[in-house]
């Protein structure tokens, strides 16, 4: 296993040495993908990517950027947030490891989104200098997010795990559409904050990937290419969709993330930076996890 | 209405001898650094008799611009003569282009910040950038504007056999008819790539 990572990291290391002489992409194969190209049999992926970047992603993101808030702005009009007395008593439930390793990856999210936003938009802002920035930012902030997503991983894997409490959770789309204070059965963690848990950490790790393979763009990796039959050009119009694609459901989910800690659960997003819960929030918002912390003696 | 030439490349497969000249030419012109090249020959069917032909491959100066439209910045611009150009100023050298090519035409110098992709750079036909017309900004960043002094892009120019031609489309058609003519209209009917540059026109 170490022995594959020493290797895909020197390989994507001596990529940008390898550049002239044993080019991936306009080296020997530059022909076959120009033949390819759009031809019956071929994988139409530049046809596809064209296509889909011309005219779609922009929009999409556009669309999530302004209908995801949206939706929640006329929720908290509506229906309001749920607050919660926090004089009651509390339980440590995330330890200062927990809390290091969300907020590397919080301030590499901060980072990572609104650049983003700034390169699909790079026309908007201009294009230059601020876009570039932008881009190399986007790049950088990358490293210390992919520095704690495994940790992150490991250390919630067992309560995002899916049971039967998140279908009933996902019936009344946890309890958020009504104004009453009923028990909603979940865990350590609800339906919702384990789809975000999934949608981060392997979504996380797609971008991780995909933005990796267009930021060194000329690589050599054999197995890649074996296991998916794709010439490297095509790997990198694959990565680029999938790369975008994936933004939207990283970016909706995000924002929800945001939104439920910050506002529609009042006070929430302070037992992420003191690791205490309060107790009537776990109560009502986790009963599940309420009663194994009550027989514990927890609370 | 005025009729604009439309400015197209043409590279005769039976008579490209795969000598590289126009690649060198072209690096040397406009003082391209290395692992750059905006030019490249190409051979395919090495060593099958009969099947055996080189062609001259860059920036084709798409009718549709895949290029352009893919760009999040939206740094090219088509010049009413049909040569695509681009503004390095603006790039961003994400690789989009390269992606939505289907020429493997833009390349990418390695100047950013911790070895970040640079702005793009590719064939501009020999008519520069959108900087002043022959400043040494232009020429520091595009390489020559020979377009703009009346010359012939220095690839065409130096081809020794004549195989890689460049002009309006009507000049090149004609030569390319001719040469068909010659051959008892044997070889290649259609000049590579033109089915994906050029198809509207």
């Amino acid at each position: 296993m170490r022995k594959y990572l020493v290797m895909f990291i020197a390989l994507l290391g001596l990529a940008s040495v390898a550049y002239a002489a044993d080019s991936q992409i306009w080296g020997e194969m530059r022909i076959q993908n120009i033949l390819g190209y759009g031809k019956e049999g071929s994988s139409h992926l530049g046809v596809w990517f064209t296509m889909l970047q011309h005219k779609y992603f922009a929009w999409i993101f556009l669309g999530v950027l302004i209908g995801v808030p949206g939706a929640f702005y006329i929720h908290y009009r509506i229906i309001g947030p749920k607050v919660f007395p926090h004089s009651a008593k509390k339980y440590y439930a995330f330890n200062l490891y927990n809390r290091i390793i969300h907020q590397v990856a919080a301030v590499s999210f901060l980072v990572i989104i609104p650049t983003g936003f700034i390169i699909v938009f790079g026309d908007f802002f201009g294009g230059g200098t601020l876009v570039r920035m932008a881009k190399n930012l986007h790049g950088f902030f990358t490293i210390p997010f992919t520095i704690v997503v495994i940790p992150m991983a490991l250390m919630w894997l067992k309560e995002a795990l899916f049971n039967m409490d998140d279908i009933k959770w996902f019936m009344i789309l946890g309890g958020y559409l009504s104004k009453e204070k009923k028990p909603i059965l979940a865990g350590k963690f609800n339906a919702g904050q384990k789809m975000w848990y999934w949608v981060a950490i392997l979504g996380g790790i797609t971008m991780i990937l995909s933005g990796s393979f267009m930021f060194f763009l000329d690589f050599k990796m054999q197995m890649l290419h074996d296991l998916t039959g794709l010439s490297q050009i095509d790997l990198l119009r694959a990565a680029a969709i999938i790369h975008n694609v994936m933004g939207f459901a990283v970016l909706a989910l995000f924002i929800t993330h945001v939104y439920m800690s910050m506002f529609a659960i009042k006070g929430a997003v302070h037992s992420i930076i003191t690791g205490y819960v309060e107790e009537e929030e776990v109560k009502i918002l986790h009963s599940t996890w309420y009663k194994k912390l009550k027989d514990q003696g927890k609370f | 209405m005025m009729d604009y030439a439309r400015m197209k490349f043409y590279c005769d497969e039976s008579r490209c001898i795969e000598c590289d000249g126009c690649s060198v030419a072209c690096a040397e012109a406009h003082e391209l650094p290395v692992g750059i090249s905006r030019r490249k020959v190409v051979t395919i069917n090495e060593g099958i008799p009969g099947k055996e032909m080189s062609t001259s491959i860059a920036c084709m100066h798409c009718t549709d611009a895949p290029c352009q439209q893919v760009c999040p910045v939206d740094c090219f611009y088509i010049r009413e003569d049909g040569i695509v150009l681009h503004d390095k100023n603006k790039c961003i050298g994400c690789g989009y282009c390269l992606y939505a090519c289907p020429f493997g035409a833009p390349q990418f110098p390695r100047d950013g910040a911790f070895g970040a992709k640079g702005a793009m750079d590719k064939c501009t036909m020999c008519a520069g950038g959108p900087l002043e017309t022959n400043s040494v900004h232009e020429r520091e960043l595009y390489g020559q504007n020979r377009i703009a002094e009346g010359k012939v892009p220095v690839c065409a120019a130096m081809c020794s056999t004549k195989a890689l031609l460049v002009g309006d489309a009507e000049s090149v058609s004609n030569v390319f008819r001719a040469r068909v003519m010659a051959r008892g209209g044997k070889g290649i009917n259609s000049p590579y790539g033109w089915d994906k540059a050029y198809k509207n026109q």
